[in-house]
C-alpha cells in the first residue's frame, strides 16, 4: 500500500526543473535548447540550472560541425554573424579524404554536403559507374556534385548578399570549441534564462526511487531537480560513476586510441581558409586539419597497437612542417564507445560522458545537438512518463551510435592502404554485420533511401554513395543493364553540374573574403 | 573603370563636360541607385525597391530600368527616353571621394573633394560645358552639380535611415517575381526586397508616428505603391520584343 502511494506520488511529480551539470558544449547547447523551446526567461516556464566546475577545464574536443549546426543556432535564437565574429567560425563544405584509398599523391576525393546532381531521381551513381575511366570523366564527387569544385578553389559556400543562414550550396562550420563554450553561455544566461552556477559538485543524492535527488556542491547549497543531465565529458559523473552504467567499447571495430592535437597559426592574415575538412591518411591512423579565422586545428590520431608516440609525433611534425617545434601539442586519449543506457532512472548523458568516436565524420557535435533536440522537444511533462521517453531516447541514441560507427568503418574497409593498421581494419572480424549486410546489397546497386528506413538517420545513403565510389568500390549492373537506359537524363545531370561548377567558381568570393566581409558588414537576416 | 582624381580650377580649367552623354553612364545598368528625395520623381515610372550591394551586402535603394544585367529598358536611339533622370547619372563623371585611395567615400568630414572621373565618356575639349569661368570661379553648371552630389550625400544618409528602420520593423520582405513576355519567354526577377505590407499595416501607434517624425512615411508608401511601374518596364520589354 505504501510503496504504491508513494510511486502514485512519484508520477505525479511535475518536471518543473532541469539541472544541467558540466558546462562544455553539450552543457551549454542543452541548457539552451531546453531553455528556448520551454522558455525558462519567463515566469511559468521550465527552470533550468547549469552547475559548473570552475576548476575543471572543458575538453574541447569537435571543432567540426554538420549543417545541423544551423538549425540548432535558430533553434537559440542566434545570429550567424555573431557566432562568427564571436567564435572564430568559418565555413566547412564536408571533408576532403586524401590518402585513405593508396595513399600516393593525387589520392583524394570528396564527401562534400550537397547531395549528389540528380540524386534520388535516377540511379545517377549507376550511369557514373558506366562511364568512369573515359575520357573526360572525373571522380565521382566531381562529376555528380558542384561542391568540390568550390572547396578546390577555396570559394565559400554563399556570399555577403545571401541571408544568415541560407546558402548557395550547403554547409556547416568550423569553430573555436572554448569560444563557443563562452559565448553559449553568455547567450544561454542572458537572453535564454539559465540559471548559471559555478561550483564543484561533491555528492549525488538519491532519492528513495533510486532517482537522482538533488547534487550537493562547495559552497552553494544542494541543487534539486526533476531531471538531470550529465553533460560532465569524459568522467560521467551521474551516469557512468553513480549509477554505474557499462560503457560499451568499440576498439574492436575502430582502433584508434590516441590523438596528438596542435593549433597552428597561419603563415599571414590573407592565407587562404580551407573550406571543407582535410582529413589525410597516415601509416597508423590519419590526420585532421580544420581551418578557423585565426589559426588551423591540427591533429593526428592513431592506433597505439600500431605507432609508438615518438612515431605519432614525427608523422604529425611531417604533416605541419618545421614550426611545429615551437606549438604545445597536446596529448588526448580516445576510448571509442559508448554507454549501453543513455537515460537511466531521472539521469540522461549527453556528450562525452555518453560516448565518444575518433572525429572522422564530425559526430560528437550533431551526437550533442540531436540529444539536445531530443530531450527538450520530447521533456516529459511528468515523472510517471519519463521511463517511456527514456526508453525512445535510449533506443534511438542506441541507433544513432551504430550507425556512426558502420559509417566510420567504412572508410576503413574500402582502404588498400597496405600497412599493419590498414590491413588489419581490414579483417572480417573486425567489421559489423550490418555493415557487411549492406555491403553485400552493394555489390549489385548502389545505395538508395530504402537501405536506411528509420526516421532518426544520422548519414544519408548519399554519404554512403561519396565514400563508396571516392574509394574505388565497383557495383555491379551488369545483370540490369536496363537501368542505364534514361541515358538522356544522366547526360542532363552531368552537364547541369557541369554549369553549376561554372556559375559557382564564377560568383562566390574565397572563404576568406567571405569572413573578412562578415566581421565588416555581417549577414542580414533576409 | 572609373579613375577618379581631384578637380582643381588649374588642372581642369578647360576641361568640359558634354551633358548630352552623361546618361551614357546609365546606358547598360538595369538599376540604378536612388535617395529618398527624388522617389517621388522615379516613382512616375520606374519600379523603386531595395536590393542588397554586391561587395558588402548592405542594402540600398535602386530603380529597377530592366530586367536583366546590361538591359536599361529606357535606353534607346542613344538617348534616355525615362521623363526623369537620376541624380546618379546627372551627378556624372563627378563623385564626392578620396582621390587618395580612388574610393569613393561617405565621408562626415564637412570639406568633401569633388573628384572627377577621368576615363568618361562625357569629359570632352569643345562644345561642352566648363566648370570654371575665365576667373577660376565654379560655373553655373558645376555649382549645379555640386548641388546634386550634396543632394546625393544628404540622401544617402536618409536611406541609410529607411533602411535600418525597415529592418528594426521588419518591413522588408523579399520579391519575387516571374514575368512572361508576349513572345512566351519568361524571366524571374531575384534579389529584390520591398515592403511587407501586412507588416507595415500591424505596427503599433509609436511605430507610425516615429516613422512619420523620421519622414520616412511617404518613402515607405512611394517604395510600396512604385512596384506598381513593374508592369511599365513589361510594356517597354514588350515593345522592344516586338520589334
Amino acid at each position: 500500500m505504501n510503496e504504491s502511494a508513494e510511486n502514485k506520488k512519484n508520477n505525479e511529480t511535475l518536471v518543473k526543473t532541469v539541472v544541467v551539470v558540466g558546462g562544455g558544449i553539450a552543457g551549454w547547447l542543452t541548457a539552451g535548447r531546453l531553455a528556448a523551446k520551454h522558455k525558462a526567461n519567463t515566469e511559468k516556464g521550465l527552470k533550468v540550472i547549469l552547475v559548473e566546475s570552475p576548476t575543471i577545464p572543458a575538453i574541447g574536443v569537435g571543432e567540426g560541425t554538420w549543417p545541423t549546426m544551423r538549425s540548432t543556432l535558430i533553434a537559440l535564437g542566434i545570429s550567424e554573424t555573431d557566432f562568427i565574429r564571436e567564435c572564430d567560425a568559418s565555413f566547412k563544405q564536408g571533408a576532403k579524404f586524401a590518402k585513405w584509398v593508396d595513399g600516393n599523391e593525387g589520392d583524394f576525393y570528396y564527401h562534400p554536403l550537397v547531395l549528389p546532381q540528380g540524386y534520388g531521381q535516377a540511379e545517377v551513381a549507376a550511369h557514373w559507374l558506366a562511364r568512369q575511366g573515359q575520357e573526360g570523366v572525373g571522380s565521382f564527387s566531381h562529376e555528380v556534385c558542384f561542391q568540390e569544385a568550390i572547396c578546390e578553389q577555396g570559394l565559400a559556400p554563399k556570399t555577403i548578399r545571401t541571408a544568415e543562414f541560407s546558402d548557395v550550396a550547403n554547409y556547416a562550420y568550423h569553430l573555436d570549441s572554448g569560444k563557443f563554450a563562452v559565448f553559449l553561455q553568455k547567450h544561454c544566461t542572458n537572453k535564454l534564462g539559465v540559471t548559471h552556477i559555478l561550483d564543484d559538485v561533491t555528492a549525488i543524492n538519491t532519492a528513495e526511487n533510486n532517482d537522482i535527488a538533488s547534487v550537493s556542491t562547495n559552497n552553494n547549497k544542494d541543487i534539486c531537480g526533476d531531471l538531470f543531465v550529465d553533460c560532465t565529458g569524459f568522467s560521467s559523473l551521474l551516469l557512468g560513476k553513480h549509477y554505474q552504467v557499462p560503457f560499451k567499447s568499440c576498439s574492436d571495430v575502430l582502433f584508434i586510441d590516441t590523438a596528438l592535437a596542435v593549433q597552428v597559426p597561419y603563415d599571414n592574415e590573407d592565407s587562404p581558409i580551407a573550406s571543407h575538412t582535410i582529413s589525410t591518411g597516415q601509416e597508423a591512423g590519419w590526420i585532421w586539419d580544420i581551418g578557423l579565422q585565426h589559426r588551423r586545428g591540427v591533429g593526428y590520431v592513431y592506433s597505439s597497437k600500431y605507432s609508438t608516440e615518438e612515431q605519432a609525433r614525427a608523422v604529425l611534425a611531417d604533416y605541419v612542417g618545421d614550426n611545429i617545434s615551437s606549438l604545445p601539442i597536446r596529448k588526448i586519449p580516445i576510448v571509442s564507445g559508448y554507454r549501453e543506457t543513455f537515460w537511466k532512472n531521472n539521469c540522461v548523458a549527453v556528450g562525452l560522458s555518453a560516448g565518444f568516436l575518433e572525429p572522422l565524420e564530425a559526430s560528437a557535435l550533431v551526437m550533442v545537438e540531436l540529444a539536445a533536440q531530443m530531450i527538450s522537444e520530447q521533456l516529459p511533462q511528468s515523472r510517471g512518463i519519463m521511463n517511456v521517453v527514456a526508453k525512445r531516447f535510449n533506443e534511438t541514441t542506441h541507433y544513432r551510435w551504430q550507425r556512426i560507427i558502420d559509417f566510420l568503418k567504412l572508410h576503413y574497409v574500402l582502404s588498400k592502404r597496405n600497412e599493419p593498421f590498414w590491413v588489419d581494419n581490414r579483417a572480417k572480424e573486425t567489421i559489423p554485420e550490418s555493415l557487411q549486410d549492406l555491403m553485400d546489397l552493394w555489390e549489385y546497386r548502389s545505395p538508395a533511401d530504402c537501405d536506411f528506413t528509420s526516421n532518426n538517420e544520422v548519414f544519408p545513403a548519399a554519404s554512403y554513395q561519396y565514400v563508396l565510389y571516392g574509394m574505388g568500390f565497383k557495383s555491379d549492373y551488369s545483370h540490369a543493364p536496363y537501368i542505364l537506359d534514361d541515358i538522356d537524363f544522366a547526360d542532363y545531370q552531368f552537364s547541369k553540374n557541369k554549369k553549376l561548377i561554372d556559375t559557382a567558381v564564377s560568383t562566390l568570393p574565397t572563404n576568406r573574403e567571405l569572413l573578412n566581409k562578415i566581421k565588416t558588414f555581417g549577414f542580414s537576416t533576409i | 573603370m572609373a579613375n577618379l582624381v581631384a578637380v582643381d580650377n588649374k588642372n581642369h580649367r578647360t576641361l568640359q563636360i558634354d551633358i548630352r552623354k552623361l546618361a551614357l553612364h546609365g546606358a547598360k545598368l538595369n538599376m540604378i541607385p536612388v535617395v529618398l528625395s527624388e522617389f517621388s520623381s522615379a516613382a512616375t515610372q520606374y519600379p523603386l525597391a531595395i536590393t542588397k550591394d554586391g561587395e558588402t551586402g548592405e542594402f540600398v535603394c535602386i530603380a529597377l530600368l530592366g530586367f536583366e544585367t546590361g538591359e536599361n529598358l529606357f535606353w534607346s536611339n542613344g538617348e534616355w527616353q525615362g521623363l526623369y533622370l537620376p541624380l546618379h547619372i546627372r551627378r556624372q563623371p563627378f563623385f564626392v571621394g578620396n582621390p587618395i585611395t580612388h574610393h569613393k567615400v561617405q565621408s562626415d568630414n564637412i570639406d568633401h573633394i569633388v573628384c572627377v572621373d577621368s576615363e568618361s565618356p562625357a569629359i570632352t575639349s569643345e562644345g561642352g560645358m566648363n566648370l570654371f569661368d575665365e576667373r577660376g570661379l565654379d560655373s553655373d553648371y558645376f555649382q549645379q552639380t555640386k548641388a546634386c552630389l550634396a543632394e546625393l550625400l544628404s540622401g544617402e544618409a536618409e536611406s541609410k535611415r529607411l533602411i535600418e528602420n525597415l529592418q528594426a520593423m521588419d518591413l522588408l520582405q523579399s520579391l519575387s517575381l516571374k514575368i512572361t513576355f508576349k513572345n512566351q519567354t519568361s524571366t524571374r526577377l531575384n534579389g529584390l526586397y520591398t515592403v511587407n505590407k501586412e507588416a507595415l499595416a500591424k505596427l503599433v501607434d509609436e511605430q507610425i508616428l516615429q516613422l512619420h517624425k523620421l519622414g520616412l512615411l511617404a518613402a515607405i508608401q512611394i517604395l510600396s505603391n512604385s512596384l506598381g511601374q513593374v508592369q511599365t518596364l513589361i510594356d517597354l520589354k514588350n515593345n522592344r520584343l516586338e520589334h
